[in-house]
């Protein structure tokens, strides 16, 4: 039988207590067959990269466990937005604006700023059984770490054009 | 929001910012995102025109 020692330390003069929650059932708390330290809440994991051999939790989104050796990124910000009539946001994350320049012509703002500028973008407007569009991106100045201009313009002429439908994800 | 920020553009025309909820004031989204020098102002969205049309030759008053 394997066996459970507890050992203080010479060196300090506090009382460390384990403590019962208040419950009706047992529990058996089983310690990894690994050398470390147990981290708790309040002291997170630092230093080190965790591993998880099944799907992650993160508030009610599921991380799930990508298959094959390739690491996975996640999106730094992105936005869905309409640019027709009264331009507005549908739905967006770590942007805080975007600009309407004129027609076509919209700069997204972010709200953490990236890195550097050589993030990967994409950028696609459309205005569904309107027009087809295509999208220019950048659109007249480079990207830039704190914001991204794109444009959407029509096939048949190049001609900026607004988009109903216009979205852009940044990775980096 | 239901905000927006105007500001000028450098060819005569006018920018039109749409905050996001990102959990910034309106305030602090014009001082991250007004280009820096140039003047602005907040107004409502319903100061701003629904027909873009001739979005290009709206001008900054």
């Amino acid at each position: 039988m394997s066996k459970v020692a507890l050992s203080g330390n010479a060196s300090g003069t506090g009382t460390f207590t384990i403590a019962s929650p208040n419950s009706n059932t047992d529990r058996t708390l089983t310690l990894p067959d690994a050398t470390g330290t147990v981290q708790v809440s309040g002291n997170p994991i630092s230093g080190t990269t965790a591993s998880f051999s099944g799907d992650v939790t993160l508030g009610s989104s599921v991380l799930a466990t990508p298959s094959g050796s390739a690491p996975s990124y996640l999106c730094r910000a992105w936005v869905n937005f309409n640019g027709t009539g009264t331009v507005a946001i549908r739905a967006s994350g770590n942007v805080s604006s975007i600009t309407d320049n004129g027609t076509g012509d919209y700069t997204v703002n972010f709200t953490a700023a990236m890195s550097d500028a050589n993030y990967s973008f994409a950028a696609n407007g459309s205005t569904p059984g309107v027009t087809n569009l295509y999208t220019i991106s950048p659109l007249s100045a480079s990207p830039t770490t704190s914001a991204f201009r794109f444009g959407t313009a029509a096939s048949s002429n190049g001609v900026l054009t607004d988009a109903s439908q216009a979205s852009v994800t940044i990775f980096r | 929001m239901n905000q927006r920020i105007i500001y000028p553009t450098d060819d005569g025309g006018v920018a039109v910012i749409v905050p996001a909820e990102c959990g910034l004031t309106i305030e602090e989204i014009a001082a991250k995102d007004v280009p820096a020098g140039k003047p602005f102002k907040i107004v409502d969205v319903s100061d701003i025109p629904t027909d873009r049309t001739f979005r290009n030759a709206w001008e900054y008053a």
